[in-house]
């Protein structure tokens, strides 16, 4: 298998980075700044689904609450920016703080919840991200529900459009990188093991708390930093627009539906689903777009039982079998 | 390497292509007709709404062109569906100017929306009408934003206010119950709530926001009971709405005034709650029965060419947004945005909902007709020269 | 203290509860039964609202009486939607996550097939009943969230019983316990499945009903009834019919508690931190066992 995919790099490598280099350059080419919107909101995707993907698809804890970290690091990047007037470029160290404050609360609110096992610990990060949308909600300092404004800026809206297009693609590979270095790691490998069976993984040796633990705070990281882009891209956040909880259910389907527990599976469902989505946005009378829309996941599902990826994966699996 | 290869091409030609047809986007060939382009929430929650102001934005188009268009070009409309997500609604904006190339900005829906819009517009330099997203929206320093008429819950009860004033003191309710989602729709009647109640010297006894979905409505009703409230003020949505009226009417709680916020001013408010709703006070800046020309040869093209009898009322507020962006359009006699913005900025415009000048903000000045229904019907009862029906004061208890 | 609100609270947090416990109950069962989270659970219970506002709107029949047909008529779609997409993911290796994925589309289907044929208009239903209320000194309770009630305690009563006194029942529990050992001693898995499926959807259906004469609701509402039904599902422990129905109560002493003494914009940070810690204390809900 390994030979196969991921294994020997180089021709994946080569591809990969054609793709990324001409995806980087791109607003170079000043395109309509349209595309540049498009682009980020699936890299936007990619790095949520991706996060959610460490705690949801690797040690199968599913996390219903994801939105919460996004909400958090928008919110906290939102606060110091319209509270002290920052200039564009601190955008990108104040959203690392984000990340930060997300990664913390993520290690507080992780330590216990993550001795709750399977649907008991989805129903008790959902319970925790509404607490924190309520609690922005309720503290006038947030903003309450109106939500913050944040400064407006002199920079045209190519250059910003560019800006956060560029700084969520950065994102997004280091993410990839990062969720593709742990999945052929020691700690992919455990958290893997904590998913098929926790006990049998204890039994091993495998430090399960604490890799869990480190999971999470990881997978809460990324989606901070992610939503510190996000409110600067806006420029407008409130409670109902950053803690929507359609957002964590959005991820957690765009992980699924490529296949969870592994780096192409989660960026090959967010992909797949931003784009199926604005193309039906774009083409089909409303309904009608969405009731397409909920066939293809059916549809795929009932094709693809365990995802879009491992389906591919299998494909050239048997043809490397047949051409051998 | 070969037998490794294949999948991935195959892996990457799939993205590409997902990609590809993403991107290509209905290019409008003719640059005849005049575009205007935007997103509403078609699907979803806000999908009730949204659909009213698709209908009043399709009809003002028909209208527009059977009269030979603007600025004698054809209008046409690009809408897409946002399902009611902010993000959402700015990336379809931004791909409406910067993809469709469209001429005019459409005005959004809800306030979420429209307040994540507002900046966008501001950025691109398009003129954008729409309800805004209430007062804090329009104090950010946007010049290209414009309110016409504008949903303000700042506004909201302010003539049912000034109807109060003109009631004697001593007959006048003296304590209020002021239940509120909290949200900006609902947070924002607090300030001019707070202002008038200490004005008529009503003494609010119970100020709460709630959060949506309300689980019951009995407890709430019950403590401004006990509490002998004699005005009662719900600014609520329609399903917390209905549950509130449903449980007062249980409790035979009958205050001399109940006033209800944007729920009751949706056609499904009379049809579902039928008796139960009358007598409900709410306001609303604009209304079918007002007696400008403007709206009266509304009336007649829309029972000529619908059959309704009345206008819904976000469909007059579409109809409205486009009457404004085309005055200013045919005022600066070109599509240049900021022409259209100056012009705007420097003359009143004649809508369905008035005749408004524009403040720096955007805004005209604060205005609302208070309505109350009557026998199934919303009608207006103040300020007096809009009047259609005479108000019911105080509220006569609920039927059986 | 102020007496009479507190029990007014409690006794419209009770209510309210009580609903949702109907409303989770079938959640439940497809859950224990066949691993199967079903997403859509909440839009079936909408669409059963829709038909009893049809048969309340144009035939001028009570829901109380329209629920039974639509309730038959929801059996059999369970069972042919069990058979049709259901069964077949069965292959999958993780059940539980194939399934939330395509019940999810199904649920996307579902909301806007409603929002075509009903529109997005907000509905209420309004039998002779409605406005009418039960007066105990200053408290009242509306007929309609009685009648609500009372539905969902018959519905979850014979679910129950259904579950301990018929052949098909036992069958079905025996399939929630120990799968393997049930198709040993030649019970027909798929048959039991797509009977407890369609039970499920049924109960769904009764449990729109009784939601629809408490709350109004419309295509996209089941999200957030889904949201609470879930809640109430795994407070109570899956698969647990008796602890989903006291879950659904505790829901609802809580709120109704918060209701009387808190500030409203707090109710749902309190109701939500105590599940929370509920959850902590006992990590496998509630109740853990029994059917």
């Amino acid at each position: 298998m390994r030979s196969i995919w991921p294994g020997r790099i180089t021709g994946g490598w080569i591809v990969s980075v054609i793709i990324l280099c001409s995806l980087g350059i791109l607003p170079l080419l000043s395109p309509k700044v349209y595309f540049l919107s498009l682009l980020y909101m699936v890299f936007l995707y990619v790095v949520l689904a991706e996060s959610w993907n460490l705690i949801g698809g690797f040690a199968g804890y599913l996390s219903f609450g994801h939105v919460a970290f996004f909400g958090i690091g928008a919110y906290t990047t939102a606060f110091l920016m319209s509270t002290f007037h920052l200039p564009v470029a601190s955008v990108l160290p104040i959203s690392l703080l984000g990340g930060l404050v997300s990664a913390a609360v993520a290690l507080v609110v992780g330590y216990p919840c993550l001795r709750l096992r399977g649907p008991y610990f989805a129903v008790i990060t959902l319970c925790f991200a509404f607490v924190v949308q309520i609690l922005v909600e309720n503290l006038p300092f947030f903003g309450g529900v109106e939500g913050l404004w944040l400064t407006p800026t002199k920079e045209t809206v190519a250059f910003q459009r560019a800006l956060y297009y560029e700084l969520m693609m950065g994102l997004m590979v280091v993410v990839l990188l990062v969720v593709r270095g742990i999945e052929h790691s020691r700690l992919g490998a455990g958290l893997i093991a904590i998913r098929e069976d926790e006990d049998v993984a204890q039994c091993l040796g495998i430090p399960a708390p604490r890799i869990k633990l480190l999971a999470f705070v990881l997978s809460a990281f990324f989606p901070g930093v992610a939503g510190g882009f996000h409110a600067c891209y806006l420029t407008y956040i409130s409670p109902v627009i950053v803690f929507d909880v359609m957002i964590s259910i959005l991820i957690v389907l765009m992980t699924l539906l490529g296949g969870g527990g592994s780096w192409a599976g989660a960026l090959l469902g967010a992909v797949s689903l931003s784009f199926v989505n604005e193309f039906l946005t774009t083409f089909v009378r409303a309904e009608i777009a969405r009731i397409l829309y909920g066939m293809l996941f059916i549809g795929v599902i009932l094709f693809l039982p365990n995802g879009l990826w491992e389906f591919i994966r299998n494909a050239s699996f048997k043809r490397a079998h047949a051409e051998r | 390497m070969k037998v490794g290869r294949r999948p991935r091409t195959t892996f990457w030609a799939l993205v590409l292509s997902t990609f590809l047809l993403g991107s290509l986007s209905p290019i409008m060939a003719a640059e005849k007709p005049i575009l205007l382009g935007g997103s509403l929430p078609l699907t979803g929650v806000w999908a009730e709404t949204a659909k009213v102001i698709e209908k009043g934005y399709r009809f003002w188009v028909q209208e527009k062109n059977a009269q030979g268009g603007l600025l004698g070009r054809p209008v046409k409309l690009i809408i897409y569906d946002d399902q009611g997500k902010p993000d959402n609604a700015v990336k379809l904006a931004e791909k409406a100017i910067t993809v469709d190339k469209v001429d005019l900005l459409l005005g959004g829906y809800p306030g979420t929306a429209a307040r994540a819009v507002m900046p966008l517009a501001e950025k691109h330099r398009m003129v954008y009408v729409s309800m805004g997203g209430h007062m804090k929206s329009f104090q950010q320093g946007y010049t290209y934003c414009f309110g016409s008429p504008p949903l303000m819950g700042e506004w909201w009860f302010l003539a049912a206010f000034q109807w109060l004033e003109s009631i004697p003191a001593d007959q006048r309710p003296q304590r209020a119950a002021v239940y509120i989602m909290n949200n900006p729709v609902g947070t924002s009647l607090t300030q001019s709530i707070n202002e008038w109640t200490k004005k008529l010297g009503i003494k609010i006894v119970i100020h709460e926001r709630y959060n949506l979905p309300l689980p019951a409505a009995e407890p709430l009703v019950l403590k401004a009971k006990q509490k002998r409230c004699d005005l009662f003020i719900s600014g609520g949505v329609f399903p917390d709405g209905v549950m509130t009226v449903r449980a007062a009417k249980a409790l035979k709680y009958n205050p001399k005034v109940y006033m209800q916020g944007v729920g009751s001013i949706i056609p499904a408010w009379v049809q579902q709650l039928g008796k139960d709703g009358d007598y409900i006070v709410s306001g609303t800046s604009y209304h079918y029965k007002l007696r400008n020309r403007s709206n009266l040869e509304l009336r007649k093209k829309v029972k000529e060419k619908l059959g309704w009898d009345v206008i819904p009322t976000y469909f007059g507020f579409a109809y409205a947004w486009l009457q404004t962006l085309a005055a200013g359009v045919e005022g600066a006699g070109s599509l240049d945005q900021t022409k259209i913005r100056d012009w705007l900025r420097s003359h009143s415009v004649e809508t369905l909902a008035g005749t408004f000048t524009f403040d720096e903000k955007g805004l005209p000045p604060p205005f609302t007709y208070a309505t109350q229904i009557i026998d199934g019907q919303v009608e207006l009862i103040w300020p007096p020269e809009v009047q259609t029906h005479a108000p019911i004061y105080p509220k006569p208890p609920w039927g059986e | 203290m102020n007496f009479s609100l507190l029990l007014q609270s409690l006794i419209s947090g009770l209510l309210m509860g009580g609903i949702y416990a109907l409303l989770g109950v079938g959640f439940s069962l497809t859950w224990g039964v066949l691993r199967v989270i079903n997403i859509a659970h909440a839009s079936f219970g909408i669409l059963a609202a829709y038909g009893a506002y049809w048969a309340l709107t144009l035939l001028h029949v009570d829901p109380v009486l329209s629920l039974l047909p639509i309730v038959g008529l929801l059996f059999f779609m369970g069972m042919g939607i069990h058979k049709a997409i259901i069964q077949p993911i069965t292959r999958a290796r993780e059940i539980m996550v194939a399934s939330m994925v395509l019940t999810f589309g199904l649920a996307i289907i579902l909301e806007n097939t409603m929002l075509v044929i009903w529109s997005p208009d907000p509905r209420v239903l309004t039998p002779s009943y409605a406005g009418r209320a039960i007066l105990l000194g200053d408290i009242g309770i509306p007929m309609t969230h009685l009648v609500g009630f009372g539905l969902s305690l018959v519905g979850i009563l014979l679910i129950s019983l259904f579950l301990h006194k018929t052949h098909i029942g036992k069958a079905v529990q025996a399939t929630w316990q120990e799968p393997e050992g049930a198709a040993l001693v030649g019970i027909d898995l798929h048959r039991v499945s797509r009977i407890a499926f369609g039970l499920a959807i049924s109960a769904a259906g009764a449990g729109g009903i009784a939601m629809a004469m408490m709350y109004a609701f419309d295509p996209a509402m089941h999200n957030l009834w889904l949201i609470f039904v879930f809640l109430v599902v795994i407070v109570g422990g899956v698969g647990s019919v008796f602890g989903t129905a006291l879950a659904g109560l505790l829901i609802g002493i809580i709120t109704g508690l918060c209701m009387a003494w808190v500030p409203y914009h707090w109710i749902n940070a309190i109701t939500f931190g105590i599940l929370m810690i509920v959850l902590l204390i006992r990590p496998h809900g509630i109740f853990r066992t029994g059917v």
